[in-house]
């Protein structure tokens, strides 16, 4: 059964302007999928949409056999402490360390009051260590955001995701801000969370040859809907052509 | 330069004087309004020195004395009715009168403020909020005391409450528009993995905005002492200000008024060179 079944899914925030219309797709486990498609085509909406942080307007979603949309408060935080997401701008909190920023990942499933006072079990301490050193940061772990770079920055988005024991991480333009030498090292730890940990990971990309390396299918956006779903072999200038809706030899990529 | 002549002109927007020159100023009705306001201004000044009743005051003779007051005042500063130390104590008053108030205001205004901006609260909550505190903030500190000591007497409870309540009006504001400038991914990217309000509140916006929170409150306790040292005299509060109301109004004590006079303006030169510093490194946008 498919971890994520999307089915005829619309969003529209003024009635007869969709920023989706009936997106229909099935995502399985431990897929690497890659969401391309020129700006303002709906890509960040649809991902928020997975995790809630938006409501849809028609359709279903289901994620791991839970229909999202009928979730009330307290199940659809558990809901989204299965599903970790991470960010173009990283969305640290700057002023803490890299270790506090860590464990912010681990407030889905805890009280109010262990939140609030910070409790952490030295087994999730130990969790965020090993997360670190996996994505080669432990040596900066009492090292305040601020004093990071870009990549490291979006290595610490990552490990705040996977500490939360996700199944699906949603990775909202995660190098858009990046230079191509941090770029790949952040694509090369997506990929290995996917392959080795099997998670399964929906990517925003405006890189198309990024997305054609990385990911084993591509689904294509444009206008809010779903011009392309392939694997990524597959994908032929003529519906690279498709989804950003340019001519032949207009692309930056070719 | 090159000579144009007017008949280059595609469109032809320009407007001439009467002698037929090229006009650069036009003149508009917020030009004429503003000329006629300067004007009546002027004419109300010079009427209103014009009819001065002097009571037979010779005006060299009134600006002598002042000068000679002054010179006493602040050139021969002196303390007959109490001793340097007991000063000090007084001084000690009023900043306790400035510290309680800020506590307290800072306090209950941290929570107000949290349902107070925007990105953490509902809309009709937060409207509810600043309209009750703009109300607040309107009525100057003074008349907020005179009207709590209908209930609590004059005295430095009603001052205390009173310069409480201004505090919190100010700083909810401060401290909501804080919160407001804290980056909305962070909050979401919280809010995604699952954290409650509590969580983001407590481990993103409050660490965020420590800094500002903690220059603001500096802030408001500067003005908390200059309005506790005014609220003494005024309002019975004791400390400092109560001392300078003995020695100007019951002693005519000129040498005594200027001496608490520097003694105040020590302590208020400390404190405003302390906020300014925390201001210069922790607020960029200390308008208000």
């Amino acid at each position: 059964m498919a971890l994520l079944h999307v089915k005829d899914v619309s969003k529209h925030y003024e009635k007869g302007k969709n920023v989706l219309s009936d997106i229909n797709m099935e995502i399985f486990e431990g897929e690497f999928v890659s969401i391309i498609g020129p700006s303002g085509a709906g890509k960040s909406t649809f991902l928020r949409c997975i995790n809630r942080m938006i409501n849809i307007s028609e359709g279903d979603i289901h994620f791991d056999g839970i229909d999202v949309s009928s979730l009330n408060k307290k199940s659809l935080r558990k809901h989204r402490t299965k599903i970790g997401m991470i960010f173009q701008h990283y969305n640290l909190v700057s002023r803490l360390t890299v270790i506090e920023n860590v464990l912010h990942g681990r407030f889905g499933h805890k009280s109010t009051l262990q939140g609030v006072l910070g409790m952490f079990t030295e087994d999730e301490k130990m969790e965020a260590f090993h997360l670190l050193e996996k994505l080669g940061m432990s040596e900066h772990a009492y090292k305040r955001c601020d004093q990071l770079s870009g990549g490291q920055k979006q290595r610490v988005g990552i490990a705040r995701a996977l500490i939360q024991s996700p199944k699906l991480l949603l990775c909202d333009e995660p190098i858009a801000s990046l230079d191509p030498n941090a770029s790949k090292v952040i694509m090369d730890h997506l990929q290995s969370i996917s392959k080795e940990m099997n998670i399964t990971c929906i990517v925003n990309l405006h890189q198309v040859d990024v997305a054609r390396k990385y990911s084993d299918r591509v689904i294509g956006l444009n206008s809010g809907r779903v011009v392309y779903d392939g694997e990524s072999k597959a994908l032929s200038s003529k519906a690279i052509h498709a989804i950003y809706g340019s001519e032949a030899g207009s692309l930056i990529m070719e | 330069m090159t000579t144009i002549k007017s008949n280059d002109l595609t469109y032809d927007f320009k407007k001439k004087t009467s002698a037929g020159k090229i006009k650069i100023k036009v003149w508009g009705k917020s030009q004429i309004v503003m000329l006629l306001t300067f004007l009546s201004l002027f004419i109300l000044t010079v009427y209103g020195f014009w009819t001065f009743d002097l009571k037979g005051i010779s005006l060299i003779e009134a600006t002598n004395e002042t000068l000679y007051n002054l010179k006493v005042m602040f050139l021969q500063p002196s303390f007959s009715h109490f001793t340097l130390l007991d000063a000090v104590g007084q001084i000690g008053i009023t900043l306790g009168l400035g510290f309680l108030s800020t506590l307290l205001g800072v306090i209950l205004s941290l929570f107000l403020a949290l349902f107070a901006a925007k990105n953490l609260s509902t809309k009709t909550v937060s409207n509810a909020i600043i309209v009750v505190v703009t109300f607040i903030r309107a009525v100057p500190t003074v008349l907020w005391v005179l009207i709590l000591a209908i209930a609590a007497g004059l005295g430095s409870e009603a001052v205390i409450l009173g310069m409480v309540l201004h505090s919190v009006a100010f700083l909810v504001k401060a401290f909501s528009e804080s919160f407001e400038e804290v980056d909305e991914g962070i909050i979401e990217a919280l809010r995604a993995s699952g954290a409650n309000w509590w969580h983001i509140v407590t481990h993103a916006v409050i660490p965020t905005t420590a800094s500002s929170l903690l220059s603001w409150s500096f802030l408001r306790f500067e003005t908390n002492f200059t309005v506790a040292v005014a609220m003494g005299a005024a309002a019975g509060a004791g400390g400092i200000g109560f001392e300078l109301l003995m020695a100007s109004g019951f002693y005519f004590d000129l040498r005594e008024v200027g001496f608490i006079t520097y003694f105040i303006l020590v302590i208020a030169i400390g404190l405003e060179l302390f906020s300014t510093q925390l201001k210069k490194r922790f607020l960029t946008n200390a308008s208000a």
